[in-house]
This record gives C-alpha cells, structure tokens and sequence, in this order.
C-alpha cells in the first residue's frame, strides 16, 4: 500500500491562505487504511477548515476499496460534485501525491475546470504490515531482485541500499544507519542461510540497473518487462 | 614504493591514516604527513569519512605524491555515481596514484551535510570489481580505455564483527571483484584476531591489522558501546584508567598499541594506524614495538 502521514493542519492553512470556498477529497484506498483520507479524517479536517473560517463546499469521504486513484472510479464520483468543485477557490486532496494528480487531471480533462489542488498527506512509499505500524518494503525499483535476496529487499530496507553484503556496521544485530532498526542484510544473511544458498553471497558483484528506474514510467495493464 | 609491491617483497607494512582539512589549509595535514616520512610506507587519505564535508581525497592524495609520500586513496560510494567514481579512478591513476581502498562510504545521514542526497549507486565490491574492469582495459559498459590504470585495490574487513560468517562472506566476495590487500577494523584482542585468521584460512591476501590509539578509558568504553566490531577489553579498558596525566595516557596508549602489534605480527603482513589526532605517537608506537623503517 501507499503509505502516507498527514501534513501538519499549519500548512494546509498556509496553502489556503486567501481561499475561502475549499472542497476536501478524500480517498477509500491506501489513505483510508493509513487513517490520512478516509471519511474519518476527511470530516475531521472539514471541522478544523471551518473553525479557522474556511467555507468547505464539500467534504468528500469516499468509501472504503474505492481508489482516488483510479481514474474511472474517480470520474463518476467527481461528476456528482461538478457544481461543489466550480464553487470552490482550493481543492484539498487527502489521499497520495499519486491520487492528487488523477484527480487534478481528471478535474481539467473531464470538467476544463482549472483549481489549485494542494495535499492534505505527505506520501512515505510503499509500505507492508498493519494495522497500526507498517515498514517500507519496496522501494519499485523496476527489476525485482528479491529472488536474489530471500524475499527481503535491501535496496529498501538496507538505508545504503548494498547489494553484496553487510557494511559491517550493524551492533547487536541493529543498523548502523538507525539503531532502532533490524539491519535488513543480518536477516538476509540468516535467511539464505536457512534456505542453504549462502553461496550467492560470495558470486560477482550485482549492479542495479538504474535504467530499469528512469523517471517517469509508464506501463500498459499486462505489459511484459 | 605501492603496497603490493612492498607485499611482494615481504616487508612488515606500515600505514598512517590521515584526514584532510574542512577548509582550504592544507598546512597541517601535509606537516603531520611529513612527519611520518621515512616511518611508514603509506599515508591513508579518508574520503570525507563520517561523512563530514572536508577537503578532497583525490587533492590531498596528489598532494602527497607530489612531495614523494605513497598515499592510499580512500574512495567511497556515498557521493558518487559509477561515471563519477571511474572518473575519479581515471583521474587518480593519471596523477600518479597507485593504491587505492574501496569503501562504500558511511551514510550522509551521520554527517554534517544530513539533507544531502546519499548515492550508493555502487558499493564496495562492486566499485572493486568496476576498478578492475579498468585495470583489464575497460570501463563498466564495455567501452575501451585509451590507456588504463594498473592499481593496487585494498578493500575494508571486521576481524571481530559479529556474526563473523557474513563478514568472511564478504571478504571472499571483494578478493574476488579484485581486492589485493585489506585494511581492518581496530583489533585490541591479539586472540579474537588470531581466531578471525583461522577462520579465513582459505583466503590469501594481505592484511594491515587496524589500531587505534586509545586516548582515554572514556573512549574505549564509547567505542565498545556505539562502534561495531570493535571490543576493547576489560583489561586494556583498566590500564588506560590508571593512567592518570595526560602524559601516562600517551605512554600507556602506546605501550597497548606495540602489544598489540606485536601480538598480531605473525599473523599479519602489517598494520594499519588510525591515530585521530595523536599523529605523533606514532614514532613512538614503532619504536616500543620493535618495528623498522
Ligand atoms: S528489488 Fe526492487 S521491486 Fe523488488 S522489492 Fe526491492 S525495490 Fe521492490
Ligand atoms: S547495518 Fe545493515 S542495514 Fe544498516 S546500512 Fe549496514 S548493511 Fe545496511
């Protein structure tokens, strides 16, 4: 999932500034789950708009397993606000920077309708577990190489993303980089070494093929490579 | 003279580790670099070690060489991406320097510049295996060289790191990417060491064994606390508390140090010194140890 953290409501304020009419839009996916833009927390910041002066034309919970972004589902949910979203002077997104820029899109493709959209949440990545805590696992990098890495991947969850072995850092089993951390290559390390392939460890060298990264992407549904 | 060479031609290997100037003063490091002449074979320059921003690795490096010192080029893959780390290597070789010691470099994180975007675009085996390439005539794509370096790569091991086998693991992995010598983490326990060589029998290449001078009982305790792999012990820890002056400290620090030494000494092709600051103890640490020029 997409983990998010909310942005400090100083900031939306700032944002705002000179804005009175705002809609809020939520997000029933990743925010919903990360408790940054499910209805909750998008009737939540319509109180704290309205408390600091703010006019919130619409506050619009989506409900849960619906994705903001997801460009057809978002279409026929942004259709029943047409009128809210040509009132408004500021559009707030409370879902990932992701959902925010469907949603700007959608808003001057399907509508013509030009507002500032600001965010609501600060997005953290890819991220596993739950339900309260979550750590980042991939970091989509383009060539999955867990394969090599016994299902744990380095290039994320080791901070200087080695490839061919631990720096020697780790003490009692934590990172050096953080101490509050496992470091990712001791479980890698036992892992393999569990599976009996600790031979890979000694093999030539991996390169990660930035290439395989090179912003922006893009993808068809199905598409190979 | 470059350290496989001196390997070659089995001399007890001496090196001095130094840190470059934050600043444009090169004075100092060159006065305290002088001062070792004649007593050690190279001088290890750090690469912004603990990744604090300072003057050049590749600069102080050549600035050495130019007054006759060997110096080993430290170079990590913290701040550089593969075109500027074989541009750096190219540019080494082309200003004379022949030993160089692959890193991967501490996270920016550590440092003075935290903000700073960390590049690891490389690590150390395989900045090794990229420096050989070179060496055999090619760059990481392929592309030939228009002249190409001959270096002697040396490469980082934790004798005391634990565990030990992912470290050994590793160490296997750089001789094979093309590591010719290694420099290692401070050693206080002669023992632990001596069973770390046990452990990699197997593996034939040269080792400096790292000593760091203790200036206070303070420090081992703070190294022992936050330092991986490095375990002063109980006992060591108790002399340099005895010492009371700072002039018993220095003695006592450099008595430890030449025990050391001389423990490892069959076991090892030399040492490797990290004095951080006390540069000139290092004459007396050779001496006490029994080590010539
Ligand atoms: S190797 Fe790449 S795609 Fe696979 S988990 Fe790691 S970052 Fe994600
Ligand atoms: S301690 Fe482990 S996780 Fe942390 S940087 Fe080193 S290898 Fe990576």
């Amino acid at each position: 999932m997409i983990g998010q953290t909310k942005k400090p409501l100083r900031e939306i304020l700032e944002f705002l500034e000179g804005k009175e009419r705002v809609v809020i839009w939520g997000c029933g996916g990743c925010a919903s789950v990360f408790g940054t833009g499910g209805r909750r927390e998008v009737r939540q910041l319509a109180e704290a708009l309205s408390q600091h002066g703010k006019e919130v034309v619409a506050a619009v919970g989506v409900p849960p397993g619906e994705f903001t972004c997801h460009a057809p589902s978002l279409w026929e949910r942004l259709k029943g606000y047409k009128e809210e979203l040509k009132a408004c002077q500021a559009v707030v997104v409370l879902a990932c920077g992701d959902g925010l820029q469907v949603l700007q899109e959608t808003l001057e493709e399907g509508f013509g309708l030009s507002r500032p959209v600001y965010p609501g949440v600060n997005t953290q990545g890819l991220m596993g577990g739950g339900p309260v805590s979550f750590q980042e696992k991939c970091r989509q990098c383009g060539e999955c190489l867990l394969g090599e890495f016994a299902g744990i991947c380095p290039l994320t969850r080791c901070p200087k993303g080695l490839l061919n072995g631990p720096c020697g850092g780790a003490k009692d089993g934590k990172c050096e980089v953080d101490r509050g951390l496992d470091c990712a290559w001791l479980s890698i390390y036992q892992r393999l070494k569990v599976l009996g392939k600790l031979e890979g460890l000694t093999r030539a060298p991996l390169f990660k093929d930035y290439a395989k990264e090179k912003r922006p992407r893009s993808l068809k549904v199905g598409q190979e490579g | 003279m470059r350290l496989d060479r001196l390997f070659e031609a089995g001399k007890f290997v001496v090196t001095v580790e130094v840190e470059p100037p934050k600043g444009t003063r090169v004075s100092e490091m060159l006065e305290r670099a002088e001062s070792l002449r004649g007593l050690v074979d190279a001088i290890n320059v750090t690469d912004q070690q603990s990744s604090v921003m300072r003057l050049g690795s590749l600069a102080s490096c050549h600035l050495l060489k130019e007054r006759g010192i060997e110096p080993v080029f430290q170079l990590t893959c913290r701040d550089r991406n593969r075109i500027a780390l074989q541009s750096d290597l190219l540019s080494a070789w082309a200003l004379g320097i022949e030993n160089v010691l692959c890193l991967t470099g501490d996270h920016v994180s550590l440092g003075d510049h935290p903000q700073a975007k960390p590049v690891f675009d490389l690590d150390s085996v395989s900045l090794l295996w990229t420096a050989r390439r070179l060496k055999e005539g090619y760059d990481l794509a392929g592309n030939p060289l228009q002249g190409s370096p001959d270096f002697c790569l040396g490469a980082v091991v934790t004798p005391e790191a634990d565990p030990l086998e992912p470290q050994i693991l590793k160490m296997e992995r750089k001789i094979r990417a093309g590591a010719q010598f290694f420099q290692t983490q401070a050693v206080y326990d002669p023992k632990a060491y001596e069973r770390f060589t046990r452990e990699i029998e197997g593996l034939k290449a040269p080792i400096l064994v790292g000593i760091i001078p203790l200036k206070s009982a303070k420090m081992a305790r703070f190294m022992n606390e936050n330092i991986a792999g490095i375990k002063v012990p109980d006992g060591v820890i108790a002399e340099m508390e005895r010492a009371k002056t700072r002039e018993e400290r220095r003695r006592k620090s450099a008595e430890i140090c030449a025990r050391i030494v001389q423990a490892v000494r069959p076991h090892c092709q030399g040492i490797h010194l990290m004095p951080m600051g006390w540069e000139d103890l290092v004459p007396e640490i050779l001496e006490l140890a029994g080590i010539n020029p």
